[in-house]
């Protein structure tokens, strides 16, 4: 749990967060918010993310939501293209080495895929996650303890592209599961580097958020709103758009957008 | 706390989750588990286990692992128990929240049992007493609460409404509605819900009206929407008529902090979301006229208020300093003096400048975007006062007038700057086409020539010449071929950049409705063209003559910029290829004519080279691998461009490989049959193509030919009876074992 893992240049584009919120997390008790990231091909913003949160012992799942896994190739008319949920991270490593190792050594494709690898089996699509089916099986993935129930209770999705597909699906699914979910869409470049900074302010997102859902959960009797002091103590729900607004000032090159949806 | 003796409340919740944990991996513990823990978590537990308890079933109601008619069996088992924690009036608001999730999921298993076992009226007693509840909730409770409330109701006009399916659906047994309540029902009066239903909308929909600008409520309430919308025809008018006349941006005019910023950018989100999932789901909706209505006026009051607001803070530096010249110029008017130059040198800038600050002095003014800039001075001068303005012009008069004097009596050479900078915009006769040299080139030019030509060159920056009418610019040295290149390279390329930077948000502009006339949508498009008629036509038609009587670099070079430009072009479009593909559509349109008067004028056609092709070939093969299968982008560049081939289309077959992608595929080839007559025959031929040579794709090729093409099926079908007599003997023995 140290910030070295942090790259050297990190305050270059953003600013380091504040001192309450530091890398190391929630610990391994008390209560955790149940997390969720998404980008397109769920192999690098989403991933780091994923890890990051994981690291932090949070319980945490991903997702893409392209139509399928892309990756860069030799030229950029020849993408390497995969599957969503059937093929691993492990096979993709495996196959890439094997056509060109030189060149998925330089543009750190094989270190991203050997880093999902470590994290958990294979790239999922958002479309189809089944919400609410139990992950039990998904015991040795990185980020599992906790959201055994498969459901999270805020999604972070690392382009506004993703967001809007996220959304969409969710209107989609018609809202059966009466479930609200917090959708924060945090935009970063995909590239190495900026996914690495993007995870940095996701997880002090995720540190904020918790904080506030561990306060509101600790203030027992004090919020009952029959006896007048509804207002005395915001609820984490309503306190999110503040936690996101003094986030933005944190992280100026990280543009948020928000949304309270239903699974 | 705890008795002495018993375990620990945190031991308590560790063996809960055990039993939790149990269930999730078999969901048929359900009823075990629940009626285990039902006890455990009543209305008189501690706090954390009504928590864990209240939380544990609306997880259960939630999850669709379970069957629903097992649901509705548990549901039976629960609904005391909720009632219970419902109604205790100091209950804790996460329990509630979790009781009216659990409710809502619960509301539609209640009403269908009802309706089936018409003389249980305990369930729905219960199931009412709680509805009761949580709707007086709805107006008292914390927001967080309220959410949940705002769910609940939607549960339960999704219930008592019409369907859209006349007959409740087989597949969907939770599309409970009210046709599935019979007349006569003793428990259950149909008008009465219907009633109620109606009713909850209105107060549902109450929070779009309001003033009140709870995000949360908003968001809560537009995220609940679709499926009322798409599934209850009687409900979708009211709400979308509720919907258009909201004005998510209405916060928007308050000062912008950072939350109410995330909070209207929210709403203005989850609102035009909202309606662009509803115009993509149902194209035909005979709302959608009304949706695209919306939503373009809603895009355009955002590019006012928030891009106009944001923009002004995006620079941070000019605005402030502008602000401080408001500031100093309001208590100033009074007093207003134009102090005569001092001695020594002076820049055109210090002619004009009118204050004495420092520090606005020293303000560049040209890190303003010319835009803004007119803005600001369109704006200053319709305010300005007349006579301050007067006073003003005659001070600077009178500033012009010494310096013509003082020049006369001493012309110095020593002590003039070499700041030729300064002048670039007063100098109306220096070419704006001329050559590519930058300020920092001529500087160095001048650097290293100390002959007279530099003396000449100083003379222009001495204010003594302001006049200037004998001053001309020293003819330039003549360029080799490899410079010229080379430096129209750099001007190419200053170009793209400037068209990357200032373009995409003018782009945004011109599709902004009435934005659409600004005359500053005109810079892109200005640019564009420039470029690709320099690219397709600046050197055509020189490469036949240089290789003839020039030696081999000319020629080679003449090519080189040409392609050059051509190479920045596809660069520049496929770093956004979607954004961009009006500018592939204008370029290629430009080689294609090119192309055209090239031939024309070539004494033999085939010697020209040609371009057209080969680069629309290029820019289709670099995006196809990156489309989606909601792109529709390929079928608005296969319209647009000036020709088709059938190289071009083969290119859109290879699409099929990927299944997801058949329909993006066969719909843009459709597009073409229907509307571009003169490559219908090439369209249909590819369409065959694809219905020969990948099976997936055979059903939905197969509906686009039987339409346009009916023979071929035909002649196929009749192929592969003629060929293939023991296959279908084998089909038919193998379909009636």
């Amino acid at each position: 749990m140290d910030v070295n893992g942090a790259p050297a240049d990190a305050a270059v584009s953003t600013s380091q967060p504040p001192a309450q919120n530091g890398i190391e997390g929630v610990g391994s008790s008390g209560y955790k918010l149940k997390f969720c990231t998404v980008c397109a091909s769920n192999q690098n913003r989403s991933m780091e993310a994923h890890l990051q949160l994981s690291k932090a012992n949070y319980p945490v799942i991903s997702f893409g939501t392209g139509s399928l896994v892309r990756l860069p190739g030799p030229s950029i008319t020849q993408p390497n293209v995969y599957q969503f949920n059937k093929t691993s991270y492990d096979s993709m490593w495996k196959e890439l080495r094997e056509k060109d190792e030189d060149l998925y050594t330089r543009n750190g494709l094989l270190k991203m895929i050997d880093r999902n690898r470590g994290v958990k089996w294979g790239p999922e699509r958002w479309q189809d996650w089944q919400i609410g089916i139990p992950r039990l099986e998904h015991a040795t993935d990185r980020g599992s303890e906790g959201i055994e129930g498969g459901v999270a209770d805020v999604v972070f999705t690392c382009e506004e592209r993703c967001w809007d597909a996220v959304i969409d699906d969710l209107h989609n699914r018609g809202t059966p599961l009466n479930k609200p979910v917090h959708v924060i869409n945090v935009d970063i470049k995909d590239n190495h580097e900026e996914a690495s900074i993007g995870g940095q302010g996701i997880l002090d997102l995720a540190n904020s958020l918790n904080k506030a859902a561990q306060e509101e959960r600790e203030a027992v009797g004090a919020m009952s709103f029959d006896t007048g002091n509804a207002a005395s103590r915001a609820s984490f729900d309503e306190r999110v758009p503040d936690i996101i607004g003094e986030w933005q000032e944190r992280w100026p090159n990280l543009p948020a957008t928000w949304t309270l949806a239903w699974f | 706390m705890a008795a002495s003796g018993q375990l620990s409340v945190p031991d308590q919740i560790r063996q809960l989750e055990g039993a939790r944990k149990l269930v999730l991996g078999d969901v048929s513990y359900y009823p075990q588990v629940i009626q285990a823990t039902l006890p455990i978590i009543g209305p008189t537990a501690q706090v954390e286990f009504r928590r864990w308890g209240a939380d544990f079933l609306s997880e259960a109601f939630a999850t669709p692992a379970v069957a629903l008619s097992q649901k509705e069996t548990l549901s039976l088992l629960v609904l005391e128990t909720l009632v219970l924690l419902a109604q205790d009036p100091k209950q804790d608001p996460m329990v509630l929240r979790s009781v009216i999730q659990t409710a809502a999921s619960i509301y539609p298993l209640a009403l269908r049992w009802t309706i089936n076992n018409p003389y249980d009226t305990a369930a729905w007693d219960h199931m009412s007493a709680i509805k009761s509840r949580i709707l007086r909730l709805w107006d008292t409770a914390a927001v967080t609460v309220r959410i949940c409330c705002v769910k609940f109701a939607q549960r339960v006009v999704l219930a008592q409404m019409p369907s859209v399916n006349a007959e409740p659906r087989k597949n969907d047994p939770l599309d409970v509605s009210l046709a599935m309540i019979p007349s006569g029902h003793p428990a259950l009066d149909k008008h009465s819900l219907e009633a109620e239903a109606s009713g909850l909308l209105d107060r549902t929909l109450g929070v779009l009206q309001d003033s009140s600008s709870e995000v949360l409520i908003v968001d809560a309430t537009l995220n609940a929407l679709s499926i009322l919308i798409r599934a209850r025809p009687s409900a979708s008018n009211r709400i979308l008529n509720a919907i258009f006349s909201f004005n998510p941006l209405k916060l928007a005019s308050v000062p912008l902090t950072s939350k109410t910023k995330v909070v209207v950018r929210s709403m203005e989100k989850t609102t035009r979301m909202l309606l662009a999932h509803l115009a993509r789901r149902d194209p035909r909706n005979p709302h959608a006229p009304r949706i695209q209505q919306y939503l373009e006026r809603l895009m355009a009051s955002k590019a006012e208020v928030l891009d106009g607001g944001s923009r002004k803070r995006a620079h941070g530096e000019p605005p402030s300093g502008l602000e401080v010249k408001r500031q100093r110029m309001g208590p100033a008017q009074p007093t207003f003096q134009v102090s005569p130059l001092g001695a020594g040198p002076h820049s055109l800038a210090d002619v004009f400048a009118l204050t004495q600050n420092a520090g606005l002095r020293s303000f560049d003014v040209s890190q303003v975007p010319a835009t803004l800039a007119a803005k600001i001075s369109v704006n200053t001068i319709a305010r300005i006062d007349a006579s301050i303005l007067d006073r003003a012009i005659e001070g600077v008069r009178e500033r012009l007038a010494h310096l013509h004097e003082a020049a006369r009596q001493a012309p110095s050479p020593e002590t003039t700057a070499l700041d030729v900078e300064d002048d670039d915009d007063y100098e109306p006769y220096e070419p704006a086409y001329g050559p590519a040299e930058n300020d920092e080139q001529i500087l160095n030019k001048l650097d290293s020539e100390p002959s007279s030509q530099s003396r000449e060159l100083q003379r222009p920056a001495v204010l003594s010449s302001l006049g200037l009418p004998t001053f001309k610019l020293p003819p330039p040295q003549p360029l080799n071929p490899n410079q010229a290149v080379k430096v129209g390279q750099g001007t190419v390329a200053r170009v793209f950049g400037m068209m990357s930077g200032l373009g995409d948000p003018a782009m945004r502009r011109t599709k902004v409705g009435v934005n659409r006339l600004a005359a500053s949508s005109y810079d892109r498009d200005a640019w564009i063209t420039i470029i690709t008629r320099l690219a397709t036509r600046s050197s055509a038609g020189l490469n036949g003559i240089s290789v003839k009587d020039e030696d081999e670099s000319a020629p080679a070079s003449a090519v080189h910029l040409g392609n050059s430009i051509r190479e920045s072009l596809y660069t520049y479009v496929l770093e956004d290829f979607r954004k961009r593909i009006d500018v592939a559509v204008s370029w290629l349109s430009e080689e294609w004519y090119n192309d055209k008067v090239q031939q024309k004028s070539a004494s033999d056609p085939g010697s020209s080279p040609l371009h057209y092709e080969k680069w629309a070939l290029r820019l289709l093969d670099s995006f196809l691998p990156y489309l989606h299968a909601q792109d529709k982008v390929l079928t608005r560049f296969l319209s647009e461009i000036p020709e088709i081939n059938a190289a071009l289309l083969s290119r859109v077959k290879t699409l099929c490989r990927d299944p997801s992608m058949i329909t993006l595929a066969l719909t843009s080839l459709l597009y073409l049959v229907m509307m571009r007559p003169p490559v219908r025959e090439i369209a249909l031929d590819t369409m065959q193509g694809i219905w020969l040579e990948y099976e997936e794709a055979r059903p939905s090729a197969a509906r686009h030919l039987a339409k346009w093409r009916p023979t071929f099926l035909e002649d196929q079908k009749q192929a592969s009876e003629g060929s293939g007599q023991l296959s279908m003997g084998a089909t038919t023995a193998a379909a009636s074992t």
